[in-house]
Formats: structure tokens, sequence, C-alpha cells
């Protein structure tokens, strides 16, 4: 339960920060930001599809023992 | 399932695995990235005329890459792991946080190595991150701050182990001097540069407020916090005196904030502040030793076990550096001796028999014990090799600060030395090539302390490829109450 | 100091006494607030009184915010981490007088966001290398420190000379200064761009530039524009140059 409720929370607050950097990179003054944008934009994105694999994992697993379970 | 089954902690060791193995990664890079450095300025022409690997850019690399890329991963790392077992409890907040703050932080250590590389750079010492980085390293801090806080809140321990104290105090206080030494308006959100809010010498004090606390609480209290941890557990003895540990904690979180103005002296710094750093920096002598000697004695009895566990080797001569480099402070922060060692490398040989014997040193020490640990290997690789490093480094550390003690007072002297005539005797140039033979020293001692880091990577690695043993996880109990641990009471 | 030392001295002596120290252990929010407290002092009683009491920072005749010039320089300046190797701060002491002139008032960088007085003499001072040397030695040396001094450390900042300075947002820089306590005005921010031309060309009529910016020194530059070096070196021949010492009393001075 923790765990989904960090994962969402977590997840869109990334997600939130991704999208400031790119709008930091589309209207960079210096290679700098630039740079940043886009990488904070690919952290986000990295991170957010990492977080949903490893929801799926749990999922699958929690499955799987109360199959064995049951 | 009628009976009452008692369910072990799942703890969160796979961030505490995660930040080992980045702060072993960045060892490597900061401590390789020195001896570049100390290159440069035994040989100028190694910077090969690329502007991005000057002096001037790869210091910051440096210096951030040891404080807060290794130290602050080792740090994090470790205090996550004495968190959850002083505390009997899983990190709060679940894997994701946990997840974030291991990736955020170290997403923010490459964005600021890149920006020092490129040519963006506050312009303050060890602040030099520009202001969007600094907003980025503020959204981990918190997210740290929540896990480390939620933890303690639902501990099942009722009393606080005296390790979480001191982490606490290094989150709470890094959180104050981040916010408020970096406050600076950007001239725009689509641009790096940044203007600081303050000007002048209200920014030197506050800069030198920040850079002093930086050592007083990321290198001192988050290291004290270690050390409270690992080695009472390596020793297997119970901390020497609680009731120092009460003291001497109020006290140096009391007395560190002040010491800060030492850094000015004979400036333009107003002289009330001054004085008022300089009589703290001493006073402080006292709450640093008493940190130094609790450490210590609690080996009492239990001395014969530095024959056997080379990694408490590491752990308890690193107490020994901090007790003298902690002596050595307040020595340097009186202003007739500060007259002389100010602006020379008697105060880089300080920082780094601070540095590399005390917050090294006690990391090798947490990291060797905490390899097996995590790993559930039954041992290291080889003890063997954790001598080789232990005694490789001790000399590279001797190289370093015997060479800058000499450099430095040596500059000093040649500053101020006046001819028969009552000219100044030397001109700057003359002091520079002086020091020549002791910038190649230094250089070597750093080549020694970067051998003895790869010496320690192998038989990591050697271990973890090692066949595991299923070692029984949980140690809680014996850690978890302040009172538990206490000598004779 | 001592009496808190004393204060936290019955805190051990068992549940008879008022206070133990047991409370704090157990509950993570009151180690938490006090913890804060205990570390606000300091901090506070050393800095707020900076801000507050007058003669901190005396008052001084001569100096005036940089130049657009001369800031574009000075960035240059933190950029490289010049400040890593040279002091910006002269000591009140015998020697450092002799050798690099009168002492460093805290006036001198009260427009400096953040200060650059450094910590460490890998090189010498500049708090007052203005006017040192000529400017044309400055090109040299920032070339190729080590024709000018064998036994420099110093890096080749050749590229310098070759890159065009960046000064498409020079206003803003001013606006963000006056943001952050510099006293800009309107007329100085309106003519950034233009007074930063006339700076790094010597053809260039100067009369309102120096009236805006007394002192300032105009550098040799090139027909192609300004450069990163003309602006460093715009930087550097002012460091130090504008208090007017002659007239300011030395009581002024004292702190």
């Amino acid at each position: 339960m923790e765990d989904d409720i960090s994962e969402i929370i977590v997840g869109i607050m990334v997600a939130v920060l991704g999208l400031v950097g790119l709008v930091m990179a589309s209207g960079a003054y210096d290679s700098e930001i630039f740079i940043f944008g886009l990488s904070v934009a690919g952290f986000a994105v990295v991170f957010d599809i990492g977080l949903i694999r490893r929801h799926h994992d749990r999922r699958a697993l929690a499955r799987h023992r109360g199959g064995n379970h049951g | 399932m009628a009976e009452p089954m008692q369910v072990p902690i799942q703890y969160n060791e796979a961030v505490v695995r995660k930040f080992v193995i980045a702060s072993v990664f960045w060892a490597v890079v900061a401590f390789l990235v020195g001896v570049y450095i100390a290159a440069e300025l035994a040989w100028p022409e190694a910077n090969l005329g690329f502007s991005f690997i000057n002096f001037g850019r790869l210091r910051p690399v440096h210096t951030s890459g040891a404080i807060f890329a290794f130290g602050g991963s080792i740090l994090i790392g470790s205090s996550l792991y004495i968190v959850q077992r002083t505390c009997r409890a899983r990190l709060f907040g679940g894997e994701a946080l946990a997840d974030f703050l291991f990736w955020g932080y170290q997403f923010f250590i490459v964005m600021a190595a890149l920006s020092y590389v490129m040519g963006y750079s506050q312009g303050q010492e060890y602040a030099e991150p520009e202001w969007h980085i600094d907003l980025w390293l503020t959204i981990v801090w918190v997210i740290y701050a929540i896990i480390f806080v939620g933890t303690l809140l639902k501990r099942e321990e009722p009393h606080i182990y005296v390790a979480n104290w001191f982490l606490l105090a290094f989150i709470l206080t890094i959180a104050v001097l981040h916010l408020v030494n970096n406050a600076a308006v950007p001239i725009s959100m689509y641009s790096a540069k940044s203007y600081a809010v303050y000007a002048g010498v209200q920014s030197a004090l506050i800069q030198w407020w920040y850079g002093h606390n930086a050592v007083g609480f990321f290198l001192t209290a988050g290291f004290l916090g270690m050390m409270y941890y690992f080695i009472p557990k390596q020793a297997d003895r119970p901390i020497y005196s609680y009731r120092l540990s009460v003291v001497h904690f109020w006290s140096l979180v009391f007395m560190y904030i002040w010491a800060g103005p030492h850094h000015l002296h004979y400036t333009s710094l107003p002289d009330w502040t001054q004085t008022l750093g300089m009589v703290f920096s001493l006073m402080l002598w006292m709450p640093s030793w008493g940190g130094m000697i609790n450490g210590l004695m609690t080996l009492s009895g239990a001395w014969d076990k530095l024959r056997t566990n080379p990694a408490l080797r590491f752990s308890v001569t690193a107490v020994g550096f901090y007790g003298m480099s902690t002596f050595e402070g307040p020595v340097l922060s009186i202003r007739d001796v500060n007259a002389l060692a100010h602006y020379t490398d008697w105060v880089v040989g300080h920082v780094h028999s601070g540095t590399l014997g005390w917050n090294a040193f006690i990391s090798f020490g947490a990291i060797y014990y905490l390899v097996p640990a995590l790993w559930k290997r039954s041992g290291l690789y080889s003890n063997r090799l954790v001598a080789w490093h232990y005694w490789i480094s001790t000399l590279g550390i001797v190289l370093y600060i015997s060479s800058m003690w000499v450099a430095g007072i040596m500059q000093g002297l040649m500053w101020r030395a006046y001819d028969a005539f009552g000219f100044l005797q030397y001109s700057f140039a003359e002091s520079v090539n002086a020091v020549h033979p002791y910038y190649v020293i230094r250089w070597m001692g750093g080549v020694m302390f970067f051998v003895g880091a790869l010496i320690m990577v192998y038989n990591l690695v050697m271990t973890v490829r090692s066949p595991s043993t299923n070692l029984s996880g949980s140690d809680a109990g014996q850690f978890g109450a302040a009172g538990a641990v206490v000598a004779g009471e | 100091m001592l009496a808190s030392l004393v204060r936290l001295a019955p805190l051990w002596r068992g549940s008879k006494t008022m206070f133990r120290h047991e409370w704090i252990e157990k509950n993570a929010i009151l180690l938490l607030v006090l913890t804060l407290l205990t570390v606000a002092i300091g901090g506070i009683v050393e800095i707020i009184p900076l801000f507050t009491i007058e003669t901190t920072v005396e008052h001084v005749v001569g100096m005036r915010p940089y130049t657009p010039l001369e800031l574009m320089g000075r960035n240059i300046y933190i950029r490289e981490g010049c400040y890593l190797c040279h002091s910006q701060q002269i000591r009140a002491l015998k020697d450092e007088v002799e050798r690099y002139g009168h002492f460093s008032l805290a006036a001198e960088s009260m427009y400096d966001h953040p200060f650059q007085w450094g910590s460490k003499r890998i090189g010498p001072d500049l708090a007052r290398v203005g006017g040192k040397y000529s400017s044309d030695w400055h090109y040299a040396h920032l070339t190729n420190p080590q024709e000018l001094v064998p036994e420099s450390l110093m890096p080749k900042y050749r590229f310098m000379a070759e890159t065009p300075l960046d000064f498409d947002h020079i206003a803003q820089h001013l606006r963000t200064n006056r943001v952050v306590g510099v006293p800009y005005t309107e007329d100085q921010i309106a003519h950034a761009k233009e007074d930063l031309l006339t700076q790094a060309d010597p053809a260039a009529e100067a009369d309102a530039l120096m009236k805006r910016y007394p002192k300032a020194v105009v550098v040799p530059g090139n027909p192609k524009g300004p450069t990163e070096m003309d602006a460093l070196v715009a930087y550097l021949q002012m460091l130090g140059t504008l208090v007017d010492f002659a007239n300011t009393s030395a009581e002024k001075l004292q702190q």
C-alpha cells in the first residue's frame, strides 16, 4: 500500500519536473540550460518507466504468490 | 496461520547497495581528478591546452566529487542503513521515494560536474552549482529529510539512537545552509547565470558560515553518525560514554555554527565578528575531542580486534586523524597563526588531513563492513588487500600533509620576509618556484591514495563475485535503544 | 558557553531532576526542533548585525557599479574559477599592504554578487591589480603567462582572445543586479549595449561612458567586436582603482 501511494506521488512529481525541464530547454539562452532541461526530461521519462515496470513486477509477484497459497 | 508469527522487517537494502556502489565509483573519480589537478599545479602544461580541464574548472569537480559525490553517497547510504536498523523500521515512503533519492542525487552530481567543466559556476567555494542545480538538490534533499524523519517517526524502538541525532542534525543544518547561502536571482529562468542576493562583506560571511559548516555538519556530524554505528558494531562493544555523547552532541551543534569567521581574519569583515569566530573555534576543540574520545574508548578491551579486523583499523585511524585535524583547526583559527597560514598550502594540507584521514578512512571502514553485510557474504575477499590499502593510503596522507605543512609555512614566511634594507625580500614568483618540489611530493601522496582506492575496488568486486553465504539479516535491538548501549548504566 | 554546559549537567542525574535528556531521545520532533534552534543561534547573532550595523561598510568616495564590459569580464573571471588561485582581499598586515597596496575595504566589494575574496594564493592577490600593468601586458600575459613570468602555474587563456563575447542579454544582467541591490540607473540599463561596445573600441567617443562610469578603462579591442579577453582585461584594469583614498579620511576606515 505504502509502495503504491509512494509510486503515484513520486511518479507525478518527477513527471512535472520533466515538463519543467522541457520548458526550460525550449527557451534556453545557453547550452547549460539546454542540456540541463533535456536531461531532466530524460531523467523523468526513464525514472517513470522504471516505476511502472517495477509496479507491474510487484503485481505479478503478488499474483504468483497468491496463486501458490490458493 | 493462526498463531501470531514474528514477521521479520524487510529493510530496504537495495537503495543502500546502490549508494555504496555509487560512493566507490565517485571515490575513484574524485581521487583521480584530485591527482590530475595536483599534477597541473606541479606541471602547468598538464592541462594540454584545453580550457575545460584547467585547474579553475576542475577543482570544483574534485571538491564536489570528493565531498558531495563520494562522501555524500556513502553518508546518505549508510544513514539509510543505520536508521532502519536502529529504529527497527523499513524506510518511510516506500521504494519509489528511496529510488528517487538515489537517482536524483546522482543526477545532481552529474549535472554539477558537467556544468563546472562547461564553465558555469556561482563562484562560491563548495557551493559552485548554479541556481537550477541548487533547486534540484533542494528537492532531493527535502525527500531525503522526509524519508529520514519519517522513518524516525515510525520507529519500533522507544529511543532514538545517538547516531541518528548526528545524522538528523546533518540533514537539517545542510538544508538551512544550502538554502541561505545559495540565494540568488537568475537573469532569466532560461539562463544559467544568476547573481547572488548578498554582496561583499555579507556575501563573504554567509559563504564561510556555509563553508565552515559544510565541514561541521556534512563532514563532521554526518560522519560522526557513521562512527557511532560502525565502530561499536565492528568492535562489538557499547559506546564508551552516553553522557559524553549527549554533551558533545549539543555543544558541537551549538558551537560549530559560530566558527565560520575564522576564514576571514584581518579582512574587511568587522573585528567583532572575527573575534567571535576565533573564540568559538578554540572552544570547538573540546566537543570535537569529546567525539574522538568516545570513538576511541569504545575500543577499550577490544584493541586486539585491530589485528584481526583491518576494516576496523580504518575506522579507528580515522578517529585519530579526526582528533588531529580538530586540534590543528583551532590552532589555525588563532589570528596570529592565521596571519601566517591563510592563503597558503598549510590550509590545503589541513583540509586533506581531515578529508582523507577522517572522512575517507571512516568511509572505507564503513564500506568494508557494509559490502559483505549487504551482499550476504561471510567476509571480504581478502583482508591482506585491505591491509595493503590501509598502509598505502596512510603513507599517501603522510606525504600529502607533511609536504603541505612545509610548503605552506614556507610561503607564509617568504611573503612576509624583509631584507636588510627593510624591503620585501622575495617576489611572489619566487615563492611559487620554491614550493614546486613539495607540489610534486603532494602529487605522489595523492597517487598513493588513489592506488589504495583501486585496491579497494578490486577487493570489493571480488567479494561480491564470491559465492553467497546466507547470513541472517536483522540485528536490530542490539543497537536500538540509546540506553541499551550505555556502558555501566 | 560554560553556563550552557552547566545547564546541561543535570540531564543524566536520573529521575529526580526536572529535565531528562530521555524526553528528547524519545521524541523525534522535539529533537528536530531543538537541533534547529541550537543551530540557528550562532548564524543569527553573526549574520544579521552585518546587515544592520551602519559601520560595517565604510562610506567612501568613488565606488560605482561595474560597467557592462567589466561585469561581463567579472563573469568570465568567475566562470574560469580564477578565485580558486587568486585572492581579492588585501589583509591589514604590513607586508601585504607593502606588496599589494592599501588594505581592502568592505566598500570595495559592495557591488560584488557574490564576493570574490578567495581563500588561496597560488597566484598573487588581484584586489588592486588595476592600472599596475598596461592592457597590452594583460593580453600577452593571459595568452601565455609563462612568457612573461616563467615561474607561473597559470593556464594559457589564448582561447579568450578568439572567443567573441556573448552580450545579447546585457541589459538583463544589469537589471538583475539592480534587483539584488546594485544601484544601476534606467539610463545605465538603457545604454548597456552601447557602453559595452564603446569600452572595447578606442576609436569610439567615450564621454557618455565616462560620465556614467568614471575611471572606466577603454581596452584596445579589435575590429571584429569585443572578445572575452577584452571584457576580462577591462575588469582587471578596474580592480581596486575606484576608491578615492585622498578624499576618504582615515577615521572613516576604522571599524
